[in-house]
């Protein structure tokens, strides 16, 4: 989220656009539900069902799936013809918008319609009620991510933002809801294939940062890597990890991977059933030498696999008997004390990774950071007479002070925790604390540039002091592309600062200038060479003294020429229900060694006409009840209550036509072979043209009832299909997330 | 009413509900023959005011989805008791989902995985932590030996604190590989 829910409020229009979030973020909705109230906001809901969330708009469109590049470029066709946009915001801060001009040009309405099947009618009412009442904050989630053009999806909800002004501002912004508690901290931790923590690159330059941060040298972590040249590649993702397990095999990916298969994966609270292709994760389970799972709960990946040997389950402790800090979808911070202490044996996930470190043999070195501080010249030493780190907070300290470049060296245990303690000080639409907490805002939203810095509520805001929050947007591409500069406009940087305009992000050669003065050289030694790996601090106080932002004051990118679409292009799915648009919109050419796999596009689409055999659109999604894989909701009985059992929503109309009656069982076949057995439930929420499936089931596979693995009493109280057996080939061509969103199926009586 | 008791506890009923049955439950049992003053004492006005006398409530965030909402949890006796909203927080504003609303559950559910099991020859056997461990790490060992650090996968979690994150990201640069992944992929 560039804002937060309460900022929500401050909208006076609200575009949600693949998310759900009266059922996804039921508490969060209220915040949208009180800017109708108060603020007369217009909710704009566009999905391609008639969602919980589509029951509280004023305007909905039901578009097709993986349509949304469309869709959004027609409004950007009207706004421009208009004149609507925002043109100084866009010529002062924003890179490339005429390719954007010139795509949109070709999205008239007429061609729009037949895209996407919403009518011309309402892409011209709902653009006219966006553009006119503003500011507008755009909202989505999976239901943009989830496509093999889900990278340009993410791209174009922004570019639309922008085209209006809307970005950086109060009650507009760009708001991605995420799914479970702490995928904002998890992935701000670089708990990722391709990079480090805090987004530092996998480069040498930061690999040696994080040695000397981990206070060990850049030479070991490289003698534990095959050779320095595996330590700059990305790994494999959770989306595709079995493929590392499979190649060889007939039918199977090419693989990179240091020359080896995958042979051993250890899992610590990853529901990993809920991807997609759920057949291809059994098998990748199957052959593995060794399979480690932590969980609270059993994770149904251990009683789906067939295997009889190597199968280790640990119990890992709960949230609750641990502590530490969480990151809500706004960046904020919260610390999650600990309820009470581990039952049964199980253990916090800490302690699990410190133990297998003591027998993997580096168990000092891990923990070493954690027995060291910072001294006030940015150089760690060894904290005298400390003979033990204390969890989490060290760990905290160590976070702070390591993960610059998102700002987060204000978040120290004391702070979070006194905001934690003291929720009840701060204002529910602003986040501004009052009182004693006057000046910083509810959970120090990062970036978070000191201890003395209150955080950030809405990015990119030029309108306030960097002091409190204001900030332009990052450089992070150089300083201009093809003779034209990158820097931000005169007159667009935030309130107060020493430079009227753009300016690079900052480094101990450009400091002097920008701030206009000369350093003393005490102050100079204090200076590392980049804000990013100045470890003192020194750079970023003084940016802040000056009303700069450490990471400069450039331009948004609307074209990113490194990608294979420099702008958003509407590309049809790997299984398009509309096989007379792949030869116009064709998906990409196929991509070896995409995190370490070949990735196959053009290869799966021309295959065939798939919509013989799978006439029916499939989409999945999620219920008010559960989360990702669900097995720890379907651990409560009370939940299991409210939704017993795996379904699919279906229109009267085609399950008649299929002779499926309501309640009864049937069957949906996927374009790679798979099938479910669920139960059909008829609604009007989905087009008779279309199927939904919920994808938090497990426990059975292709009408097989596999529960019968779970060790005594652990068995969850509901089971059934899960939808990811069904959900084909098919990822992003940058994130590699997988396309569960725009599918084909066939619908049979079981 | 024994059949109303046994129809309560085989139906699966909220806790909520539960609690209501159970109340009632104890109401009709001081009339029968079994109730007298001599096995029920009559509770202290400050056992009635407060049932967990010295209880503690502890703020702490909801584990379900990224809203943050506050969760207010009473422990007594190192026992997590009851469970409320947080009516000043400034997101949640004393609002609970359904899930959220049951996160005592996520701790006290009878279908936890209580110990460190294993499966050979097809059938699972429980092993204390050490033995589980050592296996474990000794095959890790062998693979790395054989076949490098990237014959191992890692997938960790958005469900893990930001310092059991950062520390799980650590450990797959401290065993040496990038093959480390979660949830934000999908």
């Amino acid at each position: 989220m560039t804002n937060s829910f309460g900022d929500i409020q401050n909208a006076k229009s609200i575009f949600i656009i693949g998310c759900n979030p009266a059922v996804n973020h039921p508490v969060g909705f209220g915040h949208i539900l009180k800017a109708k109230e108060r603020n007369n906001a217009k909710i704009i809901v566009i999905d391609p069902r008639f969602t919980k969330s589509a029951a509280k708009a004023d305007y909905f469109a039901q578009i097709r799936p993986g349509t949304d590049i469309p869709f959004v470029y027609g409004m950007l066709h009207i706004i421009f013809k208009n004149g609507w946009e925002d043109k100084k915001y866009i010529e002062d801060r924003v890179y490339g918008m005429d390719e954007i001009r010139a795509e949109a040009a070709k999205w008239t309405p007429q061609v729009v319609a037949d895209v996407t099947g919403v009518s011309a009618e309402t892409l011209m009412e709902i653009t006219t009620v966006y553009a006119k009442n503003s500011p507008g904050t755009l909202l989505w989630a999976m239901g943009l991510t989830q496509h093999t053009i889900g990278t340009g999806n993410t791209r174009i909800a922004p570019i639309l933002q922008m085209a209006l002004g809307y970005m950086g501002k109060a009650g507009g912004g760009t708001n991605i809801l995420r799914g479970h508690d702490n995928v904002q901290g998890a992935t701000d931790m670089g708990c990722l294939s391709d990079t480090l923590p805090g987004y530092y690159g996998l480069v040498e330059g930061s690999w040696k940062y994080y040695a000397r941060m981990w206070g060990v040298e850049y030479d070991y972590i490289k003698s534990q890597f095959k050779d320095a040249s595996w330590m700059g590649k990305p790994g494999f993702t959770l989306a595709r990890w079995w493929a590392g397990v499979l190649a060889g095999k007939p039918g199977e990916d090419a693989i990179e991977n240091a020359g080896t298969n995958l042979k051993a994966l250890v899992v610590m609270g990853c529901g990993i059933t809920s991807t997609s292709q759920n057949l291809k994760i059994q098998q990748g389970l199957d052959n593995l030498e060794l399979l480690v799972i932590a969980d609270p709960f059993v994770n149904e990946a251990a009683i789906l696999t067939n295997r009889k040997d190597n199968l280790f389950i640990l119990p890992s402790a709960t949230q609750f008997e641990s502590s530490g800090t969480v990151s809500a979808t706004n960046r904020s911070a919260q610390w999650r004390y600990k309820v009470v202490e581990p039952l049964y044996e199980s253990k916090a996930d800490q302690d699990i990774m410190f133990e297998l470190a003591k027998r993997l043999g580096f168990y000092e070195e891990y923990t070493r950071s954690m027995m060291m501080r910072l001294k006030s010249d940015g150089h760690l030493e060894m904290t005298p007479d400390k003979k033990t780190f204390q969890w989490p907070e060290d760990a905290t300290i160590e976070i702070s002070r390591t993960l610059r470049t998102i700002g987060m060296m204000g978040w120290t245990p004391e702070r979070i925790k006194k905001h934690t303690d003291n929720w009840h000080m701060f204002d529910e639409i602003t986040g501004a604390g009052k009182g004693d907490m006057k000046g910083e805002y509810y959970g120090l939203p990062w970036p978070c540039w000191s201890v003395k810095h209150g955080g950030t509520p809405n990015l990119y805001n030029v309108d306030v002091p960097v002091s409190e929050g204001g900030m332009g947007f990052r450089n992070n591409f150089g300083l201009e592309k093809d003779g034209v500069s990158l820097l931000s406009g005169k007159g667009s940087a935030p309130i107060g600062s020493k430079v009227d305009g753009g300016y690079p992000e900052i480094t101990k050669e450009n400091i002097e200038k920008l701030i206009g003065r000369t350093l003393s050289a005490a102050e100079k030694d204090l200076c590392g060479a980049n804000w990013k790996t100045c470890t003192s601090g020194k750079l970023v106080d003084l940016a802040l003294e000056a009303g700069l932002t450490p990471y400069g004051n450039a331009k948004a990118r609307a074209v990113v020429w490194n990608f294979p679409d420099r702008i958003p292009l509407h590309r049809e799915p790997l299984y398009s229900p509309r096989p007379d648009l792949v030869e116009k919109y064709p998906t990409y050419a196929d991509k070896a060694n995409h995190f370490r796999v070949t990735t196959k596009y053009a290869t799966i689409q021309k295959e065939k006409d798939y919509t013989k055999e799978f006439p029916i659109v499939m989409t999945t999604g999620r219920l008010v009840t559960m989360m990702g894989a669900g097995l720890e909701n379907r651990a409560s009985k009370y939940i299991c209550a409210l939704t017993p059992e795996m379904f699919c929503d279906i229109h009267p109309e085609l399950a008649q036509k299929n002779g499926i009656k309501n309640g009864h069982m049937m069957w949906v076949h996927s374009p790679a072979g798979t099938k479910i057995k669920v139960k059909a439930k008829y609604s009007y929420t989905v087009l008779p043209g279309m199927v939904f499936l919920p994808f938090h089931f497990g426990g059975f596979m292709q009408g097989v009832d596999m529960t019968g693995n779970f060790p005594a009493g652990t068995k969850p109280y509901a089971s059934g299909e899960c939808a990811n057996t069904v959900v084909s080939y098919g990822y992003d061509i940058i994130t590699q997330i997988p396309a569960s969103k725009a599918g084909l199926c066939r619908v049979e009586k079981a | 009413m024994e059949n109303t008791t046994a129809r309560a506890l085989t139906t699966t009923v909220g806790r909520r509900s539960f609690l209501k049955m159970a109340a009632l439950g104890s109401v009709f049992g001081a009339t029968s023959s079994f109730a007298s003053e001599k096995v029920t004492r009559a509770a202290t006005e400050e056992e009635v005011k407060d049932p967990f006398p010295g209880s503690k409530k502890i703020k702490t965030i909801c584990t379900s989805c990224s809203v943050g909402c506050g969760v207010i949890a009473e422990v007594h006796n190192g026992v997590w008791v009851r469970q409320e909203v947080a009516q000043d927080h400034p997101i949640s504003l004393g609002g609970h989902c359904c899930k959220g609303a049951d996160m005592i559950d996520m701790v006290r559910s009878e279908v936890r995985l209580k110990y460190p099991m294993v499966k050979e020859n097809g059938q699972w056997k429980r092993l204390s932590w050490d033995e589980a461990l050592n296996r474990i790490a000794k095959k890790l060992n062998e693979l790395k030996q054989k076949d490098g650090s990237d014959a191992v996968q890692f997938l960790g979690s958005a469900k893990m604190s930001n310092e059991q994150a950062y520390y799980f990201r650590k450990f797959a640069a401290f065993f040496g590989t990038n093959n480390i992944d979660h949830q934000a992929r999908i």
